[in-house]
C-alpha cells in the first residue's frame, strides 16, 4: 500500500463557538468527558497506519501542544513516524484570510519534504471514526484525482450549520459542491476530508494562492470540478460536526446513548488521549446519579442526570445537575442547581443558587470563572 | 551517565499463596487495586514522586505478566533519559543451576553487578505488595542526618497485634538494639514495614561476606540487620504515620479497597501532588444508566453501570445490569453481573460472570467470599 501523509486542518473561519474558542481552538475542546475532539481525527489516522501526521494550528497552540505532545499517545513509532504540530500565524487585518491554503503555504517546506506519495486530509471540528487505508485504497482502485468524504444526514436544517453538502452524479463524481444553508434536512454533508496525490495537492495550493488570496481548498477543489476527477465516498457510522456552540453540547449529550458510543468506540478502534492519572470516581452516600458519563477524579456528592461531567469535577452536597455538559476540574457547589449549562473548565459555580436553561438554547459558564 | 544517588530495588518474587486463585497465573505485586491500579503501582509511583530514576524489580513467581508490565516505564513516567524501570528475573549462572533466591538479602546479593551499573551512594530495598503512600527522599534525608548506616521504616501497630509482624525495638533516638521476627512476647509495637534505606558501600561488603555464611538464611530482617548491630553500625528506624496496608488475604485485600470509599481515610488517592500512576486504558469513561442507584461506591472507566450499587469498588470495565444489586463487594477487572443478580460481600476475581438473577455471598459471612469461577443464572 502506498503511504499517505495524514493532515489535520485548522477548522475553517466559517465555523466558530463563540466563547469556548476565546481559550482553545476546537480541535482541542474537550469531548464526552475525556477527549479532545483531535484525538478522534489523529487516532483515526495512528489506527489506519498513517505515520506522518501534520495538525495545523493556527492560534493558542498551547493546549494542542501540550496535549498532542510527540504523539507518543496515539501509538505513533517515535522512530519511524513523527507528530508534527505545524503552526501559521493568523491575520489580524481581516478573518477572511486566515484560510486552510495560508497554513499550507505557510509550512510548504514540511509539506514538499514529507516523502508520502498520497496526503490525506481530515478536519479538526468533526467526530467520526474513519478507516484511512480503506478510503485510500479505494480511491486508488477508483482511478479518480480527489476523493471526497461525505455523510448523508437528514437534519442538515438543524444542524451542520456552515459545512459543505456535495451533489453527486450517477458515478459518484462530485456535480456541485455549496455551503448547507439549512433548506433541505437531507443532503451529504462534505467532511471536509479529501484523498489525493501530494503533487496534487501542492500544485491545487499555488494555484488558490494564485487565484485568491482568500481562497480556500473547497473553492479551488470547487473551481476544479470539471477539470478533475472528484468524487464521493460515502461514510457509515456515528458523525457530528462541531460547528457552533449548540452543536458541541449536543453532540456530548447525543453520546450518553451507550447504543451510539459503542459505534463510535470500540475495542478493535481505540481513541487515544493523554491520561491524567486521575483516581476513579469516589460516589458519596446521598449522590443520585442517572443517565450520564462520568470521567475519573470526580467526587459525586449531588444528583446528575443527563450530563456529561469531566475529569476531577467536583458536585457538592445538594447539588443538581440536569442536562449538563461540564468541563474538567469545575466545582458545583453545594445545593447549586443548574440546567443546561456547558461550564467549562476550572470554573466554579458556588455563589449563585441556580442557572437554568432549556436544551434548545443552552448556557456557557466561562472558564476558570467563579460564579 | 549521572550518577545515581539512589537505586531502588523492589522485592516482588513473592507468591501471596493466601490470596487463593487471585496468584495462581500472576504474581501478588501485579494483583489489581482500588479501581485501575496494581499493587506494584504504590510503590513505583512512590519511588517516581519521590525523585527516583532508576527501579530494579526482581521477580521470582509467575513473572511475565508483572515484568510486561513494569517494564512499561512510562507509566510512571520513569522513562526519561537516565531512568527506567528493569525487571530482573532470577539467572541461570555459568557455574551453578537456575537457582531461586534464598532469602531477600539473597536477591540483591545476587543483582550486585545490576546495583553497581549504577553506582549508587544508596540502595533503597522496598517491598512489591503493600499500599502506602511516602516520600522516600524524606527518609533519605533522615538516613543521611543521622550517619546512618541502615535506616528501616516502621509503622506503629497495635500491641495486640504486633505479634504477626517484624518488631523493631529501639532506644529514645530511634536507634535499633534488637529485632524479633513475629515475637510471642513483643517488647514494642514498631512494625518493620520492609522498606530500607543502606548506604551502598557498607551493606555491599556485608552482602558478600553473608553470601559464603552457610547458616545463614540470607534475610534482611533475620540475618543482614542483626549483623550490621552486631558490627556496631549505625541502623535507625524511621517512623512513618499515615497509612499502610499488608494486602496478604482476601480479606485484608477486600478491606483496603474499601477503605476507598472512607472521605476521611489516609489513603486518599485524589491528591494531585502524590498521585499514584498506571496504565492508561482506551476504553470510554464511566457509563452511568438510567436506571442506575449508585450509594457510596468507587468507579472507574471502563464501567458501565445500570444496577444497583452499595458501598463497593469497581474495576475497569466491570459491568452491573439493570436490576442487579451488588453490595460491600469489589469487582475486579471486566467483571460482569447480570440482570437481576445478587452479589453480597465478595470479592469477584477479574473477568467473572455472575448469572441473570444468580445470588452470590452473604451479607452475614464472617469471611469475604471469593468469586473465580463463572456464576450460572438462574432462569
Amino acid at each position: 500500500m502506498p503511504r499517505a501523509l495524514g493532515i489535520v486542518t485548522p477548522s475553517g473561519n466559517n465555523i466558530r463557538v463563540n466563547g469556548m474558542d476565546f481559550f482553545r481552538p476546537i480541535s482541542a475542546f474537550s469531548f464526552l468527558g475525556r477527549y479532545r475532539i483531535v484525538d478522534f481525527p489523529v487516532s483515526n489516522m495512528s489506527n489506519s497506519d498513517i505515520e506522518h501526521i501534520q495538525v495545523y494550528v493556527s492560534q493558542n497552540p498551547r493546549s494542542l501542544a501540550e496535549h498532542l505532545g510527540t504523539g507518543r499517545t496515539y501509538n505513533i513509532n517515535s522512530k519511524r513516524g513523527k507528530l508534527q504540530l505545524l503552526f501559521n500565524q493568523d491575520s489580524k487585518v481581516n478573518e477572511i484570510y486566515n484560510t486552510d491554503i495560508r497554513a499550507y503555504s505557510d509550512n510548504m517546506d514540511l509539506i514538499e519534504l514529507a516523502s508520502e506519495p498520497y496526503v490525506i486530509i481530515t478536519p479538526g471540528y468533526m467526530i467520526f471514526k474513519q478507516d484511512y487505508s480503506d478510503l485510500l485504497k479505494e480511491h486508488i482502485a477508483s482511478g479518480a484525482e480527489v476523493t471526497l468524504l461525505y455523510h448523508k444526514v437528514d437534519n442538515a436544517d438543524k444542524t451542520f450549520r456552515n459545512c459543505h453538502t456535495i451533489a453527486l452524479n450517477r458515478q459518484k463524481g462530485i456535480k456541485s459542491i455549496s455551503v448547507n444553508d439549512g433548506s433541505d434536512p437531507e443532503t451529504n454533508i462534505f467532511m471536509d476530508t479529501y484523498v489525493m496525490q501530494k503533487d496534487l495537492f501542492i500544485k491545487l495550493i499555488h494555484k488558490a494562492q494564485k487565484r485568491s488570496s482568500v481562497y480556500r481548498l473547497i473553492d479551488m477543489i470547487n473551481e476544479e470540478i470539471d477539470e478533475l476527477d472528484i468524487r464521493g465516498l460515502p461514510h457509515k457510522g456515528y458523525f457530528s460536526a462541531v460547528t457552533d456552540f449548540k452543536s458541541y453540547y449536543d453532540a456530548n449529550l447525543e453520546l450518553l446513548d451507550f447504543g451510539k458510543a459503542n459505534d463510535l468506540f470500540t475495542d478493535e478502534w481505540p481513541i487515544y488521549t493523554v491520561t491524567t492519572d486521575a483516581c476513579p470516581v469516589r460516589y458519596v452516600k446521598g449522590s443520585r446519579v442517572k443517565n450520564s458519563v462520568v470521567a475519573n477524579g470526580c467526587v459525586v456528592e449531588g444528583a446528575v442526570e443527563n450530563s456529561v461531567i469531566g475529569r476531577g469535577v467536583e458536585i457538592r452536597k445538594g447539588a443538581s445537575l440536569k442536562n449538563c455538559v461540564i468541563l474538567g476540574h469545575a466545582v458545583i457547589g453545594e445545593g447549586v442547581r443548574l440546567e443546561g449549562q456547558v461550564v467549562d473548565k476550572w470554573a466554579k459555580v458556588v455563589n449563585i443558587k441556580q442557572i437554568i436553561a432549556s436544551p434548545d438554547n443552552p448556557g456557557y459558564v466561562k472558564r476558570g470563572d467563579v460564579l | 551517565m549521572k550518577q545515581t544517588e539512589m537505586l531502588a530495588m523492589i522485592l516482588a518474587g513473592g507468591r501471596g499463596s493466601r490470596l487463593k486463585t487471585l496468584t495462581s497465573k500472576i504474581a501478588k505485586p501485579a494483583v489489581s487495586f482500588g479501581g485501575r491500579y496494581r499493587i506494584i503501582d504504590f510503590p513505583l509511583s512512590n519511588c517516581a514522586n519521590s525523585g527516583l530514576d532508576v527501579v530494579g524489580i526482581l521477580t521470582q513467581y509467575e513473572p511475565v505478566l508483572l515484568s510486561s508490565y513494569v517494564s512499561q516505564g512510562r507509566y510512571w513516567g520513569l522513562d526519561s533519559r537516565d531512568s527506567g524501570v528493569f525487571a530482573i528475573a532470577p539467572r541461570e549462572k555459568a557455574d551453578a543451576e537456575l537457582d531461586v533466591y534464598k532469602g531477600t538479602a539473597d536477591a540483591i546479593t545476587q543483582n550486585i553487578d545490576f546495583i553497581d551499573t549504577y553506582d549508587p551512594e544508596y540502595l533503597l530495598v522496598l517491598s512489591g505488595d503493600h499500599i502506602y503512600k511516602m516520600n522516600y527522599s524524606k527518609m533519605l534525608a533522615y538516613h543521611k542526618e543521622r550517619k546512618s548506616d541502615a535506616t528501616i521504616a516502621v509503622i506503629g501497630v497495635p500491641m495486640k497485634e504486633a505479634s504477626r509482624f517484624g518488631i523493631m525495638n529501639a532506644d529514645e533516638n530511634d536507634k535499633i538494639y534488637e529485632f524479633q521476627e513475629k515475637p510471642k512476647h513483643p517488647k514494642s509495637n514498631l512494625a518493620s514495614m520492609g522498606i530500607y534505606i543502606f548506604t551502598w558501600k557498607t551493606i555491599r561488603k556485608l552482602l558478600l561476606a553473608d553470601a559464603k555464611n552457610e547458616k545463614s538464611s540470607h534475610d534482611f530482617g533475620k540475618d543482614i540487620i542483626p549483623a550490621l548491630m552486631d558490627a556496631g553500625r549505625n541502623v535507625f528506624a524511621y517512623r512513618f504515620k499515615g497509612y499502610w496496608k499488608d494486602v496478604g488475604t482476601i480479606d485484608s485485600l477486600w478491606e483496603a479497597n474499601m477503605d476507598l470509599l472512607d472521605h476521611a481515610s489516609e489513603l486518599n488517592l485524589s491528591d494531585y501532588s502524590w498521585r499514584i500512576y498506571s496504565e492508561d486504558p482506551t476504553d470510554l469513561p464511566q457509563y452511568i444508566g438510567p436506571d442506575a442507584e449508585i450509594d457510596t461506591a468507587y468507579i472507574t472507566q471502563g464501567c458501565v453501570v445500570d444496577g444497583k450499587v452499595v458501598n463497593s469498588v469497581l474495576f475497569t470495565n466491570a459491568r452491573v445490569a439493570s436490576g442487579a444489586v451488588v453490595r460491600d463487594t469489589v469487582l475486579m477487572p471486566g467483571v460482569e453481573v447480570a440482570e437481576g443478580a445478587r452479589v453480597t460481600r465478595a470479592l469477584v476475581a477479574d473477568g467473572v460472570k455472575i448469572g441473570k438473577g444468580a445470588k452470590v455471598g452473604s451479607p452475614s459471612s464472617s469471611e469475604i467470599l471469593l468469586v473465580d469461577q463463572d456464576v450460572k443464572g438462574v432462569e
